[in-house]
């Protein structure tokens, strides 16, 4: 028997003793428990007579450090990061949007070179963007960008480096990061290896 | 004290982190054990065990059972309090004691559903330490001063209700007022125990980026986001409304019980003043919701969209039907008042009850029709795909937003009309006054309508900001204006039928328990939509759930949940009455009831509105007949 | 006899041949799910009113109970009794059986339409102004490429459409892109059917992944271009000046 199967049968079970409950017993207390079960008895038949659909978790996407080949390897890792772990999408975009708190990505890799993207991202406070997309004074951005290489985030180096290799990528840039260095970065542990898809070991 | 605490906290945080208590912190860990316990995760499990499981139910399901009894527990004792310092209020206005007895007798029940709810808390809490640690790491880092600001105030609470509850009858008279002071912070210590924790729930489902600071900085940042305060409105309504139906339901139990007349008159009037207090509630409800949605789509598309449109849809059907039977309830129950309470009235009110009845079962069934509609390959292809190209509009946002505010001015409806069964307006301005109400309400009616059809033919942006935002404002305002007119109206009346207590059949005992069930229901399939549409992250975009159920489960599976879980909370509420009520028995002559065919006073003004009735000041009505016990058993 | 029984089985009646029959007449015949769905309601509403007061609710409740019970029936009365006694288990078994029993159509769908958009796909915004420009361009690149399904109306009626279950958008409709913000329909035209998530059943689309063949510019514009045909604006959270 299917699932399905198995709790509708409870659930006709349940309306069967609150209706034999209701026929056959006298106590108050008990008859309102039996009025109680048959409706969420029914209730629980209602719902499973409706389409029944799971919602299954996107597969975990594993990430074995020594398949990074390619700096495009590197850039979609940083892609991942950047909708998960990094959390940039919490505020940024990638071309304009409505609901996106801080300054849009588009084309970010281009203008700005490898080095200053990381000071952006280690160092916000270094170099404060306003935002001008209004008449009057320029304002300050709703959102303060956090040091993502420290908590709560905290990225590896290898981890920003990919970020940057992404957003070289989303710009039509070539890919400036070279992975043998990426590789070479001295983090102690396969950071990286647990980064993707959070632990997915 | 306070400013004390927090100070030293800012200096103290990175020392737990790197596992080095200092005197202060051992203070404070007799202060918050629990979360101690729980900080500490955070230094020293962070990296190790990501998830433990519970052999046979699973880690998750057991969370789910637990965490969901202690939410409608907390949800009841929350609620009750509110619903308790409401009846004192109104007892104090208007000298009468058995408002006051019922506030009372409804305190008593908080000590023990307050122990229980905070043994739910604690055992939710370990087991999310256990269970749960690499994801309350992260939440403690992020959150753990709003735990110590959470003892605190639940020290408060728990000071404060023991003073509620224990200097009852100490602080009557002119220490009335103080006492009454004592509920108002009673109730407003609940209300930050609601939003603390709610900020720690709707950080999950819509977290904000945590810039580096103070821990309090960081904490504060963190509880202020987008869903915090919708969620927070949201609750506190529906806390009221859950206090008000259970009440309603325990008199309903207790009038089906009920063997002699005092009983019965007694537990007849509370099952009215509980449904009164529920459906007060239950009427704003509905905008605190649409309110979250709102703020729900505009922080996150894709959760909007998989609540309203995606693989949650067929949750809102359900939810519709849910909220659909308990404002059919809710009338009924008014109905059968007028029919029941003011004898002789029945018939000429039988035409209009049919007309609302109609109205709430047309905007019903537009409400249950889904967008995509449940049909086989042949229905399909007549129809040309899943949208019926007529009943499709029917499934959109405009109509289910014109529909819900229709139902709620039907229900409000009702309830002026139960007020005025039975009476005679003599006021000179009456006769205009009527026909002005009657063409507002016409008139509200229409507008909503109208705004309802027009919302299909202007962008989304103009309905939802305008179109249903003026929706809202129309009914609201019939709601505002038309409570104190009428109050004003029926303290001139005249009375033609004396209002009865204690007639009514046993159908309107088991509504009133019908009604607390779908409170229940409603918000345990709410609960598990706002914890689904997270779906595979325990923090939506920052923390992915790799545990093996990490899926959501299928609407009749959760269903099946829900069920059981309305059922042990059910359970548990009844227990914590018997218990509560155990030493009435002994006392019932002496402390219960009027006395016998002693006249009951029902003084004019505001209060008659929640008494059901409003005759005249100082009118009296003597005790009614008792009614045929075993009508439909 | 006649009274509230009566009435409720004639509305219940009335209510029935109007959606099964009559409404056919003027639009698609009605899915049974939602026959029965409203049908369900009626009956509802017909038991509230008539349980309203002690009278209505003898008079409709009595003779269904004397009836069942037997009391003091006779004649045609008893044998109508004792035949639906026999007749009414017989007709649970039969609907238990036709709805057990192998069938050749497959099992009522309920595909999501407008299934949730994945992460990266959110509050992305249509980077190029919306002008006659845009829009002439966007209106060319629907016309080769979407129009044989979607319509030259933008109406889902294009010469191929027949023939597709589910049917091709009918963007006209403002139940279809009203609803939804351009970033969205970039995600549906980008990735296509087989982009859409398991609720959205992708083996049944059959859009086709146009990231190959179109750029990211060529849809933002392309999207401009639909909307404009179709009378519609996207849904957006800001009000357009």
């Amino acid at each position: 028997m299917s699932e399905v199967a198995v709790l509708q049968l409870m659930g006709l079970c349940v309306v069967g003793t609150g209706i034999l409950i209701l026929l056959f017993l006298k106590a108050v207390f008990v008859r309102v428990l039996g009025f109680v079960i048959i409706m969420l008895g029914i209730f629980t038949l209602i719902a499973l007579g409706v389409p029944q659909m799971a919602s299954l978790p996107p597969a975990v996407e594993t990430f074995d450090i020594a398949s990074v080949k390619t700096p495009d390897d590197l850039a979609s890792i940083g892609q991942k990061i950047f909708f998960s772990k990094g959390q940039c999408a919490l505020c940024h975009s990638i071309g304009p949007s409505e609901s996106a708190r801080c300054p849009e990505l588009a084309g970010i890799g281009a203008k700005l070179a490898p080095e200053f993207i990381y000071e952006s991202l280690t160092q916000p406070q270094a170099y404060v963007y306003l935002d001008f997309r209004h008449d009057g004074l320029p304002e300050e951005y709703p959102a303060r960008m956090p040091h993502i290489n420290k908590n709560p985030i905290a990225l590896s180096e290898q981890e920003i480096y990919s970020v940057i290799a992404f957003l070289q990528k989303m710009s039509g840039e070539p890919i400036s990061i070279k992975v043998e260095d990426v590789l070479n970065i001295d983090v102690g542990e396969m950071k990286v290896a647990s980064l993707v898809g959070h632990g997915g070991n | 004290m306070k400013n004390h605490d927090t100070l030293k906290l800012q200096s103290w945080l990175p020392k737990v982190k790197a596992s080095s208590l200092s005197g202060w912190s051992v203070f404070l860990a007799f202060l918050l054990l629990p979360a101690f316990v729980w900080a500490q995760d955070a230094a020293t499990l962070a990296m190790q065990v990501e998830y433990r499981d519970v052999p046979g139910i699973g880690s998750r399901n057991l969370i789910w059972i637990v965490a969901q009894q202690h939410l409608l527990l907390a949800g009841f004792v929350l609620g009750v309090p509110i619903f308790a310092w409401i009846c004192e209020i109104v007892g104090w206005k208007t000298n009468e004691p058995r408002y006051d007895k019922l506030a009372k007798e409804f305190t008593k029940l908080l000590t023990s559903a307050y122990a229980t709810t905070a043994l739910f808390g604690g055992i939710l809490l370990f087991l999310l330490i256990g269970l749960y640690p690499k994801l309350m790491a992260y939440l403690s880092d992020i959150f753990f001063p709003s735990f110590i600001a959470y003892s605190i105030l639940f020290l408060l609470e728990t000071a404060t209700l023991y003073l509620y509850w224990y200097g009852w009858d100490v602080m009557q008279g002119k220490k009335k007022v103080f006492h009454l002071f004592l509920g108002f912070l009673l109730n407003l210590f609940a209300l930050g125990i609601m939003m603390i924790p709610n900020s720690w729930a709707t950080f999950q489902a819509s977290p904000v980026v945590v810039t580096d600071g103070t821990a309090i900085e960081r904490a504060w940042a963190a509880m202020q986001n987008p869903t915090w305060w919708p969620v927070n409105i949201h609750r506190f309504i529906a806390n009221i409304v859950l206090g008000g139906f259970i009440c309603g339901a325990y008199a309903g139990v207790r009038y089906l019980q009920a063997v002699t007349k005092e009983e019965r008159e007694r537990y007849d009037w509370m099952g009215y003043v509980g449904n009164f207090i529920g459906v007060f509630g239950m009427l704003p409800l509905p905008f605190a919701g649409y309110w979250l949605m709102r703020e729900v789509y505009q922080y996150n598309q894709q959760m909007g969209i998989t609540l309203m449109g995606g693989f949650l849809a067929w949750l809102f059907i359900l939810q519709a039907m849910l909220i659909g039977v308990l404002f059919l309830g809710a009338n009924y129950y008014f109905w059968m008042g007028i029919t029941y309470r003011v004898p002789g009235v029945a018939e000429s009110y039988k035409k209009p009850i049919l007309a609302m009845l109609i109205v709430l079962m047309v905007s019903l069934a537009v409400w249950m029709t889904p967008h995509s509609l449940v049909a086989s390959l042949q229905e399909a292809r007549q129809m040309g795909g899943t949208h019926h190209p007529l009943l499709g509009v029917f499934g959109v946002m405009s109509a289910k937003m014109t529909v819900a505010n229709l139902m709620i001015l039907v229900t409000f409806i009702s309830f002026l009309m139960y007020w005025r069964a039975g009476k005679q307006e003599t006021a000179a301005w009456a006769k205009i006054a009527k026909a002005v109400m009657g063409a507002l309400l016409v008139i509200a009616g229409l507008a909503v309508i109208v705004l309802g059809v027009w919302g299909y033919f202007v962008p989304a942006i103009i309905r939802i900001n305008y179109f249903s935002v003026a929706q809202v404002l129309i009914v609201l305002f019939i709601m505002v204006t038309f409570t104190p007119l009428t109050a004003l109206l029926m303290k001139s009346a005249k009375t033609t039928t004396e209002m009865i207590w204690g007639q009514m059949p046993v159908r309107a005992g088991y509504t009133l328990v019908s009604n607390a069930v779908m409170v229940i229901l409603l918000m345990s399939l709410m609960g598990y939509a706002r914890s689904s549409s997270r779906v595979h992250w325990h923090i939506y975009g920052v923390m992915r759930d790799t545990s093996e159920y990490a899926y959501s489960p299928a609407l009749g599976y959760a269903a099946a949940f829900m069920s059981l879980n309305t059922f042990v909370f059910c359970m548990i509420v009844a227990f914590i009455f018997w218990v509560a009520t155990m030493g009435d028995k002994a006392t019932q002559g002496t402390e219960h009831g009027q006395p016998e065919d002693s006249p009951v006073k029902i003084p004019g003004g505001v209060a008659p509105a929640i008494a059901g009735g409003s005759p005249r000041e100082g009118q009296t009505f003597v005790n009614p007949v008792p009614m045929n016990k075993n009508e439909d058993t | 006899m006649k009274g509230p029984l009566f009435n409720s089985a004639v509305v219940l009646a009335g209510i029935y041949v109007f959606l099964k029959f009559i409404l056919p007449l003027f639009t698609a015949p009605l899915p049974a799910s939602l026959i029965f769905l409203y049908l369900a309601l009626t009956f509802s509403a017909l038991m509230i009113f008539y349980t309203m007061s002690g009278e209505s609710l003898e008079s409709f409740m009595g003779p269904v109970q004397r009836f069942l019970t037997g009391e003091g029936q006779t004649g045609v009365a008893n044998i109508a009794r004792v035949l639906v006694f026999i007749v009414f288990p017989l007709l649970v078994g039969w609907q238990t059986y036709t709805k057990l029993a192998p069938s050749d159509d497959p099992p009522p769908e309920s595909r999501t339409i407008h299934p949730a958009p994945p992460g990266e796909f959110v509050g992305l915004a249509n980077p190029y102004p919306k002008n006659n420009q845009t829009i002439q361009e966007g209106k060319g690149i629907y016309a080769s490429n979407c129009s044989p399904c979607h319509g030259e109306n933008f109406d889902g009626k294009g010469i191929a459409a027949v023939g597709f279950n589910p049917p091709p958008a009918n963007f006209a409709d403002s139940g279809t892109i009203a609803q939804l913000q351009e970033s969205y329909l970039f995600w549906r035209i980008k990735k296509g059917g087989v982009g859409l998530p398991i609720e959205g059943m992708p083996w049944k689309s059959a859009m086709p992944r146009w990231e190959n063949e179109l750029s990211d510019e060529k849809i933002w514009k392309v999207i401009i271009g639909e909307f404009d045909g179709a009378h519609q604006s996207p849904r957006t959270w800001e009000e357009e000046e």
